[in-house]
């Protein structure tokens, strides 16, 4: 029994007796998870804490940090501090970016919002909030507690540009995220708008994105862009609207108006304009000038009157009105409320150095004072009633003096206000039109009527018909006198002998030739007819130009002819225009002389002599007619006339317009009617003004007296007229008029003789054309060359019909 | 005392000069190497048998410190990433009410793996010392812990499944974590430090004992 278990002992230590390899896999195992653990403990970050208002959304184990969209941490608890005011958020965050948390580090919770500049953080609706961090490239010292943001901020650190700061006074149409424009475009963004420290501004800080921030300097202006602006001026209504963003979110928008000014360093405080002028105008006040305040009492309304209102002195801006209140001022009997202007009043404009000091400069207005400068209102525009502060000299003013010791400001010493008041000024003109002497003006033309009538009652004036009736007489008998008588039967001989001239041309079958010239000429007459039918489109171009004529400006016409009237109506009233009708009736009386004149040179025999020769000249005038009519040629005019005819009916077509130009004409007419009343109330307004004016000026009583002098003067000249030579001449160059007829009639009386001789030599020529008439050599010349005339006239007509057919080929020259 | 009375009336194969194969049965002469039918080594008695019991159930204990603190699944739905550890899922399951699931993992992964560490190092401790107390006991417990070892595993296939199944790109991914593969290598661990304990030696205390 023991021998097998001693061999079975034996063979059991015999097996193995050492520490057998499977204690590696412990070991292995153990050394895995401590590295790894290590490794995990060693690469595990940073905690840090980021304090938060709130924590919506940020879970433990969840919420990441991002810093520029890349995961460096993850939230690792949320607790809040000692009085549970607010949360703590712990993360722990890569060692990598850990050393670049320092102080400027900032920290939010990205959430979705949704606002009028877009949808951002939309990504988180799905996969929860996350917290985004954003700190610079310069590790400093590192910190592990920062203070969260409520929202994102609108610049990034690392962002290029420039931060301002921007002070208004109401800050109602800022808010965060309003845009800053400049000429429209967007090149930054407004943070949240906050109250002063000292609750009298409203700061906000905006962020001008490079590179515009360049164009920043200590010159630039910024104003506010919101909202609108509705303006009413002379100019019309004026509706200013920025973009509808604008409109909604507010903004501000800068501009560099000048050139010259100085970079700015970020952080620079500027203020923002209420509107784009005065951001503009100020530009020429140099914000940073020496001003010295000083104080004005005024007893009446200042209603117009408002902060920022201009002080002026003798027409140059020199300050603004700084501030507006009411004080009760006691002194000197019962307590009465007045109000108080604070004029802030530039140095540098009213000539002094740059470098006076307050001082200096209220002893310059405290030595002006006493000089007499004093302040009073002053109306800036009529319209809209506005009033400014003005300084004047005033010569005559109440002795005062600048009180420099007085608190807060000194007073300067006011003086009557010059306020201008609209209806005062319509009140005024309407006065002086009820003091023109209307009344005068009408007893004047009753005189002149009556002087008028006392003139045609006049015996002189009657005896005139009388007058012209015997130089009517006189002339009969001229024209009765034997001479003229003579005339006619010497030129019908004449005629007769041309009449036989032209038998023998008839013969000559000249008349034919002549008259298919006629028709040619007919032909062309009628092509020039058919011509004529371009007058509708030439009517056309009249109706155009009646158009245009249409659009001219009747308004101003209208202006001008009321003023002219208006001016009219004042020079009648004038005194010394009633005294016109007493000048026009000694006018009258020295034209009567003249009459007399006339009517004394009429009755000479010279003149009378006159009309027989006329009469023999109508005479032969009428026989050479006869002998026309009796020719054929009479029937080629009719040709012509037919022509004319046509031509005249081509017109009339063309008067079918009429209707048509008419109907301009009363659109002109209506146009007329409904002329832009407007205006012409306007220019009724500027013409009340301007005949106020020109009734207020010294030179217009005078005018009238101008008027009489000028009156004076002509009748002057009539007298001169009557008495000096001017008739004497007129008789004399008369008289000659008559020896020179009567040359005429000697010559005529030697026309017989001289026709005679034509007669003569008529025939001859008519014997020398029978002679040639018959096969000569000459009349088959002649013949001819009419036919030539006549083929020249044909083609001349069908020229004119080719053209009549085809105008355009007198371009193309075929 | 019974099974001492029991166990002294027995003869061992050891005290009979033979060894029984432990694969296939077969008895062979004590001085036999290997086993006639099978061909694997013979052993009367492993004495190396309670070293790598020791060093696997170390092996085992080390890694399963990790499959308890690392996540088991890492869960992606839309964005949300949420990632829960043995317990925790455990705790979230009851959380939502689905107690015998919860019942099932709490004893499939913590329950089951630890009652194993616990009677393996009683089992070892008790040889080492020889101890003739409940030997029918701790055979049947030995029987026990190597039946029940595989069922542990269950949690491994369920992160093994679910990671196959659900991969839907954003809106749910689900992923193993470190923790599967520890408790894997727990499990494997625990399952061979099971296999290298030998049976045999409980029963040879009440011999030497003797």
């Amino acid at each position: 029994m023991s021998d097998p278990q001693t061999a079975a002992d034996m063979n059991v230590r015999k097996s193995r007796d050492g520490v057998s390899w499977v204690w590696i896999v412990p070991i292995v195992a153990l050394i895995v998870s401590l590295s790894v653990a290590w490794q995990n403990y060693s690469q595990r970050g940073t905690l840090i804490d980021i304090i938060f208002q709130n924590a919506s959304g940020v879970r433990a184990g969840e919420t990441v940090l991002r810093f520029r969209d890349v995961e460096v941490g993850t939230v690792e608890k949320v607790s809040f501090d000692a009085g549970l005011t607010d949360v703590i958020v712990s993360v722990r965050v890569d060692n990598e970016v850990a050393p670049y948390l320092d102080d400027d580090a900032q920290f939010w919770v990205v959430q979705p919002d949704v606002s009028l500049r877009g949808v951002t953080g939309l990504e988180t609706v799905l996969s929860g909030v996350f917290i985004e961090g954003t700190w610079d490239r310069d590790p400093e010292f590192a910190q592990t507690e920062f203070f969260g943001l409520d929202g994102a901020p609108l610049t990034t650190l690392d962002q290029l540009g420039t931060a301002v700061t921007l002070r208004t006074r109401d800050g109602s149409a800022l808010s965060k995220g309003a845009p800053i424009l400049h000429r429209g475009i967007r090149v930054g963004t407004l943070e949240t708008p906050r109250l002063s420290a000292n609750g009298e501004s409203v700061i906000v800080e905006g962020f001008v994105d490079f590179p515009y921030d360049r164009i920043l300097t200590t010159s630039t202006r910024f104003w506010d862009t919101s909202g609108f602006s509705l303006s009413l001026g002379a100019g019309g209504v004026e509706l200013d609207v920025n973009s509808i963003a604008s409109l909604i979110e507010g903004g501000v928008a800068f501009d560099t108006v000048v050139s010259g000014g100085d970079r700015v360093s970020q952080g620079y405080v500027y203020d923002i304009f209420t509107d784009e002028d005065a951001a503009r105008n100020s530009v020429f006040v140099n914000p940073n000038s020496q001003t010295v305040e000083i104080a004005v009492l005024f007893d009446d309304s200042v209603s117009g009157l408002t902060k920022g209102s201009e002080v002026r002195f003798q027409g140059i801006r020199i300050g603004q009105v700084a501030d507006l209140s009411a004080i009760i001022n006691e002194s000197g009997g019962p307590a009465d409320v007045q109000l108080r202007a604070i004029l802030s009043l530039e140095t540098g404009r009213i000539g002094m150095d740059p470098d006076t000091t307050q001082e200096e400069a209220l002893q310059f207005l405290a030595d002006y004072v006493e000089n007499g400068l004093r302040a009073r209102l002053s109306t800036a525009s009529l319209l809209s009633g506005s009033l400014i502060v003005e300084l004047v000299e005033d010569d005559a003013a109440v002795p005062a003096t600048l009180d420099l010791a007085a608190l807060p400001y000194p007073t300067l010493p006011t003086t009557e206000d010059a306020i201008a008041d609209v209806a005062e000024t319509a009140e005024d003109i309407l006065a002086r039109i009820e003091r023109l002497p209307v009344e005068e003006l009408l007893q004047g033309a009753i005189d002149l009527m009556a002087s008028i009538e006392r003139l045609a009652n006049d015996d002189s004036v009657r005896d005139v018909p009388a007058e012209l009736a015997s130089l009517l007489q006189e002339t009969r008998a001229l024209v009765a006198s034997e001479d003229v008588q003579g005339i006619p039967p010497d030129v019908r001989d004449a005629i007769g002998d041309f009449d036989s001239l032209i038998q023998s041309f008839v013969a000559a079958q000249l008349a034919e030739q002549l008259n298919e010239a006629l028709n040619a000429t007919s032909l062309a007459a009628s092509n020039i007819a058919e011509g004529t039918k371009n007058l509708p489109e030439i009517s056309a171009e009249i109706e155009s130009f009646l158009s245009s004529v249409n659009e001219l400006e009747l308004a101003t016409l209208v202006a001008e002819a009321t003023s002219t009237l208006d001016a009219i109506d004042a020079l009648v009233s004038s005194d010394a225009t009633q005294s016109l009708p007493a000048s026009f009736d000694s006018a009258l009386v020295d034209a009567r002389g003249v009459l007399a004149a006339a009517q004394s040179f009429m009755a000479s025999e010279d003149l009378q002599a006159l009309p027989s020769d006329l009469r023999t000249t109508v005479n032969d005038l009428n026989v050479i007619l006869a002998q026309i009519q009796s020719s054929e040629l009479i029937l080629k005019l009719d040709d012509a006339i037919a022509s004319a005819a046509s031509a005249a009916t081509s017109i009339e077509t063309a008067s079918a317009d009429l209707p048509a130009i008419t109907s301009e004409l009363r659109g002109l007419a209506e146009k007329a009617n409904a002329l832009e009343l407007e205006e012409l109330v306007n220019e009724a307004t500027q013409t009340l003004a301007s005949i106020d004016a020109l009734l207020g000026a010294d030179g217009m009583d005078a005018l009238p007296e101008n008027l009489n002098q000028s009156l004076a003067e002509l009748r002057g000249l009539l007298t001169d007229l009557r008495e000096g030579g001017a008739i004497q001449s007129l008789n004399a160059a008369l008289a000659s008029a008559n020896s020179a007829a009567q040359a005429v009639e000697d010559a005529t009386i030697d026309l017989p003789a001289l026709i005679e001789r034509a007669n003569a030599l008529v025939l001859e020529s008519q014997e020398v054309v029978d002679s040639y008439s018959m096969r000569s050599r000459f009349g088959a010349e002649a013949l001819t060359t009419l036919q030539e005339i006549q083929d020249a006239a044909d083609a001349i007509s069908a020229l004119a019909r080719a053209i009549q057919r085809n105008p355009s080929s007198l371009i193309r020259g075929r | 005392m019974g099974s001492t009375r029991l166990s002294e009336s027995l003869t061992t194969a050891r005290e009979a000069g033979l060894v029984a194969c432990r694969r296939c049965g077969q008895v062979d002469v004590i001085t036999a190497a290997q086993c006639q039918r099978c061909g694997s080594p013979l052993q009367s008695r492993d004495d190396s048998s309670l070293q790598r019991v020791w060093a696997w159930l170390i092996a085992g204990m080390i890694v399963y410190i990790p499959a308890n603190l690392y996540p088991m699944l890492l869960t992606r739905t839309l964005g949300h990433t949420s990632e829960s550890t043995i317990v925790g899922g455990v705790i979230e399951l009851i959380e939502l009410g689905s107690y015998s699931v919860a019942l099932i993992v709490f004893v499939a992964s913590v329950v089951i793996p630890i009652g194993k560490f616990v009677a393996i190092i009683y089992l070892a401790v008790s040889v080492q010392r020889r101890s003739v107390l409940n030997m029918h006991q701790r055979h049947r417990l030995y029987e026990v812990i190597e039946f029940i070892g595989r069922w542990s595993m269950i949690d491994v296939f369920v992160v093994a499944i679910l990671s196959a199944l659900v991969q839907l790109d954003t809106i749910a991914t689900i992923n193993p974590g470190i923790a599967a593969v520890s408790f894997a290598l727990s499990v494997i661990f625990t399952m061979l430090a099971a296999q290298s304990f030998d049976p045999r030696l409980i029963w040879d205390a009440s011999r030497k004992a003797r």
